[in-house]
């Protein structure tokens, strides 16, 4: 059942006074029918509430993207972790088959470096991913700025076409057809 | 309200640090790409530009009459507006925004400051509110703090919420 606006605004604009970082997509999804009305109320006060301090992974994040870095990197790096353990943890977190480990580091290694389309990838991975690296969703989707249009050309024709990403155009390491890894990282799961 | 912001915004204009003056602006901008677009990837790319805009003119060195808050906020509404659209990363900004009296935009500002929407109520209501969306204390807190019932905190909320509704078009 939807929630109330006041409600909701009211819980959003405390929780961004403290720092806390609020989603404002959150919140909208809790709004019902009430939606159009909260995000013109939750703009207005954004616009004119007092900017909040930047955390430590705000700062590192984009620190990275001016220096032209993927942002997803510096945030596992800055938690100590190297690309395998990221990979074990989606293999064991997602159950996929151990097997496929470098199919799996294939396509997160190109999640990291903004050659994936964020918005493909399936809910699921980016809660196992959160897990490890907190703000991985909104870093990976600060693409390097040194990406050119011709890899988001790229992207987007990825995200339109796995079938030919399986068959191997862009990741040699795949399958004939399409499967489970591929639909994860591709078509949102 | 925004006097502590904008000294730092200035210091850090003025010793270069780009980085930590960008940041404290990463997320307030990215919610207001996507409040207004309604889509998420669609909020990160705009944000993404409102951020190319701003760096392309802090490399250039360009110098503000007014805080550092309002170019983002204008850069913001420009790029949400489609200002840009077709133009290169390194355009600039509109030449006939330069604003050269120091009150050229105190109008602006009356949308863009919480202590001036709430500047018309009751003394006591607009604590309530500073309390509650300035500092973030709950209802049980800003009623102990203020001496006051908690039913009456709510109902400075409830006026505060209707004044933003109003200015808003909630």
């Amino acid at each position: 059942m939807a929630e109330s606006v006041f409600e909701l605004f009211d819980e959003y604009a405390a929780a961004y006074a403290r720092g806390e970082r609020p989603r404002a997509h959150v919140y909208l999804e809790r709004a019902g029918e009430g939606a159009d009305e909260l995000a013109r109320l939750l703009e207005g006060y954004v616009q004119a509430a007092l900017v909040p301090a930047p955390d430590e992974d705000t700062i590192a994040l984009v620190g990275a993207w001016l220096e032209g870095q993927p942002p997803l990197v510096e945030l596992r790096a800055r938690r100590g972790l190297r690309v395998e353990d990221v990979v074990e943890a989606l293999v064991k977190g997602l159950g996929l088959d151990g097997a496929k480990r470098a199919k799996v580091k294939s396509y997160y290694q190109r999640l990291e470096g903004g050659l994936l389309e964020p918005a493909g990838v399936a809910e699921k991975v980016w809660l196992v991913l959160g897990r490890l690296v907190p703000g991985a969703e909104e870093a990976a989707a600060w693409r390097p700025r040194q990406v050119e249009a011709a890899d988001m050309f790229l992207r987007v024709s990825e995200a339109e076409s796995a079938p030919a990403l399986a068959a191997g155009r862009a990741n040699p390491a795949s399958e004939e057809t399409e499967d489970e890894i591929d639909r994860l990282f591709l078509s949102g799961g | 309200m925004h006097h502590a912001r904008d000294a730092e915004d200035k210091r850090l204009l003025e010793t270069g640090e780009h980085k930590l003056l960008l940041s404290a602006y990463f997320d307030p901008v990215r919610e207001r790409c996507f409040l207004r677009l309604r889509d998420r990837a669609a909020g990160e790319e705009a944000a993404q530009q409102v951020f190319v805009r701003l760096l392309e003119e802090l490399r250039r060195g360009r110098t503000y009459p007014v805080p550092y808050r309002v170019v983002v906020w204008k850069v913001v509404e420009w790029t949400l507006g489609g200002f840009w659209h077709g133009a290169k990363d390194d355009a600039t900004l509109p030449e006939d925004w330069d604003l050269a009296a120091p009150d050229a935009y105190a109008g602006w500002e009356a949308d863009h400051d919480l202590a001036l929407l709430f500047a018309d109520l009751p003394p006591r209501e607009r604590d309530v509110l500073d309390l509650r969306y300035r500092e973030g204390l709950a209802p049980e807190q800003i009623a102990e703090r203020l001496g006051m019932t908690r039913n009456a905190v709510d109902q400075a909320l409830h006026r505060g919420h209707l004044k933003l509704r109003e200015r808003f078009g909630g």
